[in-house]
């Protein structure tokens, strides 16, 4: 690399702090170029060190510190054994409808809504490439990421509210009374409802990366596989699919994150209480209750059981993703 | 060469259809945002497509931006003054620590990179606590000095990640000539490096404003004063409003919160989809 | 990326950028950094502006709109007796929940009146984050036992008593009723004929509507049922923690009473109690709203108040019942930097004076004594005739709390959204027990 270069012709050299090449003034005298060049450099990492220091990792140690904590201060596991055992988190009783624990509304939304957001954003991506006016398909779609998801919550819930919405009156209109009521306020619809919102919500993302993603690929793998008369079908699993695959990992991350702490929306469709009977209740949600509460440990607990979640959901990708 | 020319046709229509109609289907709910938005409350009971009466008016929004308690022209001040500085600093403080992961070798660099990288997946809820105690003890409290240092904070990670593939990327001639001829990192870096990266400042920058713009969490938890709350914050409370549940106010104030991040986007979609997908496609 | 590098490479130092250039960017990016502090510096300086002065305080209650505009007068009133501005500010008391815990561990008040909940003042009375009234109010010009709600165990005053609103029990248009030959009914047969009555006119959709919002519609109309059929014992019991919601009386009351109304349609889903719910009402899609008093100033939807007639549930021989009467209590947070001015605030708002104003208007009922019955517009007389032998009870879960309100809201929610709500109804009497 380059930065072996450098050093050597440095060598050969004497540096000042104005950049003159000859004689000059030498600042720190004692020690060597080295040393010298070490703290200057050190200046570009300083502010963001100290920012990160004081701001996020001390935070991020106190909140596990806090989780091992109880309320007098004597360490303890007991936050854990609380927040895991309690049926708000998962629900003993593991029968549809909602509520079934915090813990499964988060796994249900990432089981729901992953595939269809990422199945659905590929195949509009895949048809787009041959739509006229693609750009306006996708900025539509696109649409919901850029709203900020308290926006996006007010808009589900007026979406599926007896009344204004139009959910319920399509319902209505098509004769299925079951479904011609306020989606939020039952058990058996408000969580669906919500995670198929957020798919309209978040597809765009997918729709976005994969559609960059396709435009990366070279055509000479296309016009050589024609050649050999490969079926579009094979051509599809053969040879987009895995360069695809950055994307997808991407993707998935990204997405599994989102879901994992997802707040905004259930804060603003159902309010600070998790819906009827906490059907719609998620762990983030429930951190918050806590910490409102003055329930310092337990919401420390769940949010550290929250990043262990996350932290395993995304490693593969960010090792990936760090190598130059 | 006949019968080809008849079946692209209908693959052609059919997708076609299809996009466009997926397209219809996902403005729908913006659609009924809009038009509830645009008109009396009382017309929009039972349904905003019920198009008699239709009066379009603007009532809904000034209501919005004057509502005594939560007015979304407080919100918009208070916003601004959270997310100009929240972005900039940030962006200034990474691509210092990004050119810095990018160009210099020390031990361990790799490791600490990989650390701030890790951040990244660490939910907000995380440091929610803390960071409200210590906001306490500074008596930053319902200042929106806190958010400024805490989205500043929160946003380094990523963007020194943004920043250090941007920089990889660069060639390296420029700064070595430049160091042949003496000058020094620091000269180098804001003499040379820096106006070369202006367009990963672009990029990243729009995703760092509407990050800030667009958080919730975290001015929940640190602010509580009606004055101080920036526009997101101002959206929950709207819904009881001046006068009943009134979606009419709710939905204008959504929009009005909605419009700036939508601005950005269509006025610099360039950057802002090379900043969401720049660092992806370097895998 | 590859092929645009080696132009870059071959040409070197030519690639320097130009001295002047580089100037203006770094003066550019300069003045930008200067704006945003100078943003900053703005922003900081206003958040630490020194508050307003001593001539204005600050009120916080929950009232909106045409409530709200009934609130003015009586303010307006303490400013000409006294020369103290009053700014209002609203907030629904739900918020107030989140909100008032967290400023108060920050050492900050949102206002110097607060209106919230009596079990909140309550609670938070002995922590002393609100003030002691204990040498502020005047105990004896309330009518007995008003104060009770946000008397601290220690015999300590934490709030005052405003003026309050009765929830007599079922509205009704006039005019539907007479179009339709409909009577009020005073026995539970009647009432249930009533109900199939009503169902069977074109144009209905339930016979009774059901609010929604946060929750307290759904809690009123079942302590209207408890106060009937179980009588203001049952009620007191349950408040006070005595009685347990899954015990078999109560069980057996939401059984034979309640919840075979709800599976027989009786009770629409619940629907925003404000928009659609009161509008539909009117618009005599539904004939029956349990309600508060406060429903004849509710303009719009409202707009002949002499149209509304109200009956309670019919009572039961034997058994005493009840009829909430909730007061609206207020607090002043010890953090408030307007102390003194505070306490005239909320003296007056005690007094007769202040409370009279406000009962002029209509739709409250006073809760200190001394204020004259001519004070009253007449709906208010229908709305008293309500209270005639029976016992008045406070809100039950408003005095209960934070914790079992929020969980009680949404299990009774869950029972009228339930497609079987005779099979849910353990779990959910259990779930309310839970959190009692």
């Amino acid at each position: 690399m380059g930065e072996t270069g450098a050093v050597q012709r440095r060598g050969l050299r004497t540096f000042t702090l104005f950049g003159r090449r000859r004689g000059g003034f030498r600042l720190g005298g004692h020690f060597g170029p080295r040393v010298r060049k070490a703290t200057f450099r050190s200046v570009f990492f300083a502010p963001a060190l100290l920012l990160l220091l004081f701001l996020v990792v001390y935070p991020i140690l106190q909140t596990v510190y806090l989780s091992f904590m109880s309320a007098t201060g004597a360490p303890t596991l007991g936050n854990y054994g609380a927040v895991l055992s309690d049926p708000e988190t998962i629900n003993p009783n593991l029968s549809w409808p909602p509520p079934l624990g915090t813990l499964i509304h988060n796994a249900l939304w990432v089981t729901i809504h992953l595939p269809i957001s990422l199945l659905f954003g590929l195949w509009m991506a895949l048809i787009l490439r041959e739509v006229k006016g693609s750009s306006i398909v996708k900025s539509a779609i696109f649409l919901g990421m850029v709203t900020p998801m308290i926006v996006g919550g007010v808009i589900l819930r007026f979406l599926f509210e007896t009344g204004p919405g139009i959910v319920p009156s399509f319902f209505d209109a098509i004769g299925v009374r079951s479904l011609a009521v306020s989606w939020l306020n039952y058990r058996e619809t408000a969580l669906l409802g919500l995670i198929f919102g957020s798919v309209w919500l978040w597809t765009g993302f997918s729709l976005i990366v994969y559609s960059a993603g396709l435009t990366t690929i070279p055509q000479d793998y296309f016009e050589a596989a024609k050649i050999d008369g490969t079926p579009p079908f094979r051509m599809f699993f053969r040879i987009t699919l895995p360069l695809l695959r950055p994307m997808t990992l991407v993707i998935i991350t990204m997405t599994l994150l989102w879901e994992l702490k997802i707040f905004d929306i259930v804060y603003a469709a159902a309010g600070p209480t998790g819906g009827t009977r906490g059907s719609v209740d998620v762990l983030s949600l429930q951190m918050f209750n806590y910490f409102v509460q003055g329930n310092y440990n337990l919401a420390a607990a769940v949010a550290t059981l929250l990043t262990l979640l996350t932290l395993v959901a995304t490693v593969f990708l960010f090792r990936r993703m760090v190598r130059p | 060469m006949k019968r080809r020319w008849p079946k692209i046709r209908l693959r052609t229509i059919v997708i076609h259809l299809i996009a466009w109609a997926v397209a219809l289907v996902w403005i729908i709910p913006f659609l009924g945002v809009f038009s509830t938005a645009t008109r009396p409350a009382s017309e929009v009971t039972f349904g905003w497509w019920q198009v008699n009466p239709y009066h379009p008016t603007l009532d809904n929004f000034i209501r919005a931006l004057t509502q005594p308690t939560y007015s979304v022209s407080k919100g918009y001040l208070n916003s601004l003054i959270i997310a100009v500085p929240g972005t900039l600093v940030p962006l200034f403080v990474a691509a210092l620590a990004g050119y810095g992961f990018s160009r210099f070798s020390f031990p361990m660099r790799d490791y600490i990179f990989l650390a701030i990288v890790l951040i990244m997946s660490v939910p907000s809820q995380m440091i929610a606590i803390p960071i409200f105690q210590i906001m306490v003890n500074l008596q930053l409290v319902d200042n929106q000095l806190s958010l400024i240092l805490l989205h500043t904070a929160w946003g380094l990670p990523w963007i020194i990640l943004f920043m250090r593939n941007f920089f990889s990327a660069l060639p390296l001639e420029v700064e070595e000539a430049a160091r042949v001829d003496g000058a020094s990192d620091l000269r180098i870096f804001f003499r040379i490096v820096l106006p070369m990266a202006i367009p990963a400042f672009a990029s990243a920058g729009i995703l760092q404003f509407m990050w800030v713009w667009n958080d919730f969490f975290f001015a929940l938890i640190l602010i509580f004063n009606p004055d101080k709350m920036p526009a997101t914050l101002m959206v929950p409370h709207l819904a009881s409003g001046q006068y009943t549940t009134d979606w009419g106010v709710l939905t204008a104030g959504s929009i009005l919160v909605l419009l700036i991040p939508l601005a950005l986007y269509v006025l610099l979609q360039k950057y802002y989809i090379r900043g969401m997908i720049g660092w992806t496609i370097k895998g | 990326m590859a092929t645009g590098d080696s132009t870059a490479a071959t040409s070197g130092g030519a690639d320097y950028v130009p001295r002047k250039t580089s100037t203006r960017l770094i003066a550019i990016i300069a003045a930008l950094l200067v704006v945003t502090n100078v943003i900053t510096a703005v922003g900081v300086y206003y958040g630490t502006v020194p508050a307003k002065t001593a001539e204005t305080i600050t009120v916080i209650g929950p009232w909106t709109g045409s409530e709200y505009a009934k609130f003015l007068p009586v303010l307006d009133a303490f400013t000409n007796a006294t020369g103290i501005r009053v700014s209002y500010s609203s907030a629904r008391q739900e918020d107030l929940q989140l909100i008032l815990p967290v400023q108060f561990a920050a050492h900050r008040a949102p206002g110097d009146v607060v209106f919230m909940v009596s079990s909140f003042i309550k609670t938070q009375g002995p922590s002393g984050t609100v003030l002691d009234l204990t040498n502020v109010v005047d105990k004896s010009a309330y009518a007995g036992g008003a104060l009770d709600p946000v008397t601290g165990t220690n015999g300590k005053i934490y709030g005052a008593a405003y003026t309050g609103k009765v929830k007599p029990g079922f509205w009704y248009r006039q005019s539907f009723f007479t179009a339709h030959s409909l009577t009020p009914p005073t026995t539970w047969a009647q009432f249930q004929t009533l109900l199939s009555a009503i169902k069977s006119i074109p144009g209905i959709v339930n016979p009774i509507v059901s609010g929604d919002g946060v929750g307290w519609p759904l809690s009123d109309v079942v302590e209207h049922f408890i106060a009937t059929f179980g009588g203001a014992s049952m009620h007191r019991n349950l408040t006070a923690g005595t009685q347990k919601w899954n015990s078999t009386a109560v069980h057996d009351l939401f059984a034979n009473r309640i919840v075979p109304l709800l599976a027989a349609g009786d009770f629409s889903q619940p629907l925003t109690w404000d928009s659609t719910a009161i509008n539909g009402w009117w618009n005599n899609q539904y004939a029956l709203y349990f309600m508060g008093s406060w429903i004849t100033g509710m303009n719009p939807p409202v707009t002949d108040p002499n149209d509304v007639g109200v009956f309670s549930l019919p009572a039961q021989s034997g058994i005493t019942p009840g009829i909430v009467f909730g007061p609206d209590f207020m607090f002043i947070p010890a953090y408030s930097t307007k102390i003194d001015a505070a306490k005239q605030l909320l003296r007056f708002l005690a007094s007769k004076d202040g409370q009279t104003v406000q009962v002029k208007q209509g739709g409250h009922l006073a809760t200190v004594l001394g204020v004259p019955a001519s004070a009253y517009p007449a709906i208010d007389a229908k709305v008293a005739q309500t209270l005639v032998g029976k016992d008045v009870l406070p809100d039950l879960d408003d005095t209960k709390g934070t914790t079992f309100q929020n969980n009680f809201w949404s299990q009774l929610k869950g029972l009228w959204t339930s497609p079987n709500p005779a099979a849910d109804l353990n779990s959910i009497l259990d779930a309310i027990q839970s959190k009692a």
